[in-house]
């Protein structure tokens, strides 16, 4: 009975706000965003017009590396355009070792800086370690070409990006 | 009659307001809500690119090894390894689009002979590949007719029994395994929480996966998978069959490509 009569007076005092439902929702909304907080940041970026496939894995990119994406419309090294993606598509499929040269060259200047920089000492060693972000609607042919070219070039450690998918 | 007093009493909630008000659009601007995660392929040391001399000196040092290949084309799956392969997993393709414009999502089976995009009933137009939400891969009889359906439990786990052959039955009282891995007894209690539903080729190759996994534990190769793929074989199969490879516990994965 004390409990309710205090509830009374306190609406009846006039320009009282009542907070209490606020507070509980604010504090559950603190509690969920705290909890999906990440101290990390997001190392990748997504790039435009590009839709990763959703997947199961919940492995986080640990170091910056880098990224070769693979658009409906063009292949980008680092957020930079390189070669369309239909010039990838029209290497004959009968090529047991396809290889794009404006794909490796790019690659190669990367792969040249990273040695420059073992050299300087910023690094230790060259991993060869490449992210390669494709659109989930691309066919297996170019990913293959693509692939086959980051590898001539020793970008052998490879990885996919793909969406982490919730549940 | 002192606790009267206590009835007035009123905890002062501004600071603790001003403090929500502060951080909850903080958190909300800095919160990422897509997360992109990766999936590593361990491709052995100095094999990025594997031309066709190099295969060619290799099978005589892989005599305990498994070999075990995933191979996938545009209708089919198939799990094969050294010496032999199994059943092929025919599949029909269904796409799930979800219209830009909001509304109901639609599920359409998809022909590899007509890759047109189904029109959106509502605006008339095509559906774009960007609006193709999921690829579903069902399990079907070898003349594309009818698919096969298993039982499903609640979860969205496919039922099977002991050896690990999906089932179609259930009585009340009977232990069935739910597929994850390991796999988990379920005492089946009420028969309304398993459904009939078309079996996914996913879920069917990671059940025969994690078999493959028991019996060859000894191979040198046990933790390998090789996943070989037709060209036009979409990407977002592949990651999907990785998926299953890796839930199945065979962590190498290494791709390869089948010549048409």
């Amino acid at each position: 009975m004390a409990k309710l009569r205090g509830r009374g007076k306190r609406t009846r005092k006039p320009g009282g706000l009542m907070l209490n439902s606020m507070m509980d929702m604010f504090t559950i909304l603190l509690v969920f965003l705290l909890k999906q907080y990440s101290a990390e940041g997001s190392i990748l970026t997504n790039a435009d017009n590009l839709v990763l496939p959703n997947s199961a894995s919940k492995k986080k990119p640990t170091e910056v590396s880098l990224q070769v994406a693979v658009t409906q419309e063009m292949i980008l090294v680092d957020n930079s355009p390189v070669v369309p993606t239909e010039d990838i598509r029209n290497i004959p499929l009968d090529n047991p070792d396809p290889i794009d040269p404006k794909l490796e060259e790019s690659l190669r200047g990367h792969y040249a800086q990273e040695e420059e920089m073992v050299r300087l000492g910023a690094l230790n060693k060259v991993d060869g370690k490449c992210v390669i972000q494709v659109d989930k609607n691309m066919d297996f042919d170019v990913l293959y070409k693509v692939m086959n070219t980051c590898g001539k070039v020793g970008y052998n450690n490879m990885n996919f990006a793909v969406m982490e998918r919730e549940s | 009659m002192k606790r009267k007093k206590f009835d007035d009493a009123e905890l002062n909630i501004t600071p603790f307001m001003n403090l929500l008000v502060v951080l909850v659009p903080l958190l909300l601007v800095s919160a990422e809500f897509a997360k992109i995660s990766i999936i590593d392929l361990k491709l052995p040391e100095g094999r990025g690119s594997q031309t066709s001399k190099a295969v060619k000196k290799r099978p005589k040092e892989e005599e305990n090894k498994l070999l075990l290949t995933v191979i996938i084309t545009d209708s089919v799956l198939t799990l094969g390894a050294k010496g032999g392969f199994l059943p092929s997993l025919f599949y029909q393709e269904f796409h799930k689009y979800i219209p830009k414009e909001g509304g109901e999502p639609v599920t359409v089976k998809y022909d590899p002979k007509d890759p047109e995009p189904p029109t959106n009933a509502k605006t008339g137009k095509q559906f774009t590949i960007h609006e193709r939400q999921e690829i579903l891969l069902y399990a079907c009889d070898d003349e594309y007719k009818d698919l096969h359906k298993v039982l499903y439990n609640s979860y969205g786990e496919m039922i099977t029994d002991a050896d690990g052959r999906a089932i179609t039955e259930v009585e009340v009282g009977d232990s069935v395994y739910a597929l994850s891995n390991p796999r988990r007894v379920v005492v089946v209690k009420d028969k309304s929480e398993f459904e009939l539903r078309p079996v996914s080729v996913y879920d069917e190759l990671q059940n025969r996966l994690m078999k493959v996994k028991d019996r060859f534990q000894d191979a040198e190769d046990s933790d390998d998978v090789i996943i070989a793929a037709e060209n036009q074989v979409m990407y977002d199969k592949i990651v999907q069959i990785m998926d299953a490879a890796r839930v199945a516990d065979f962590p190498n994965i290494s791709i390869a490509k089948l010549r048409g």
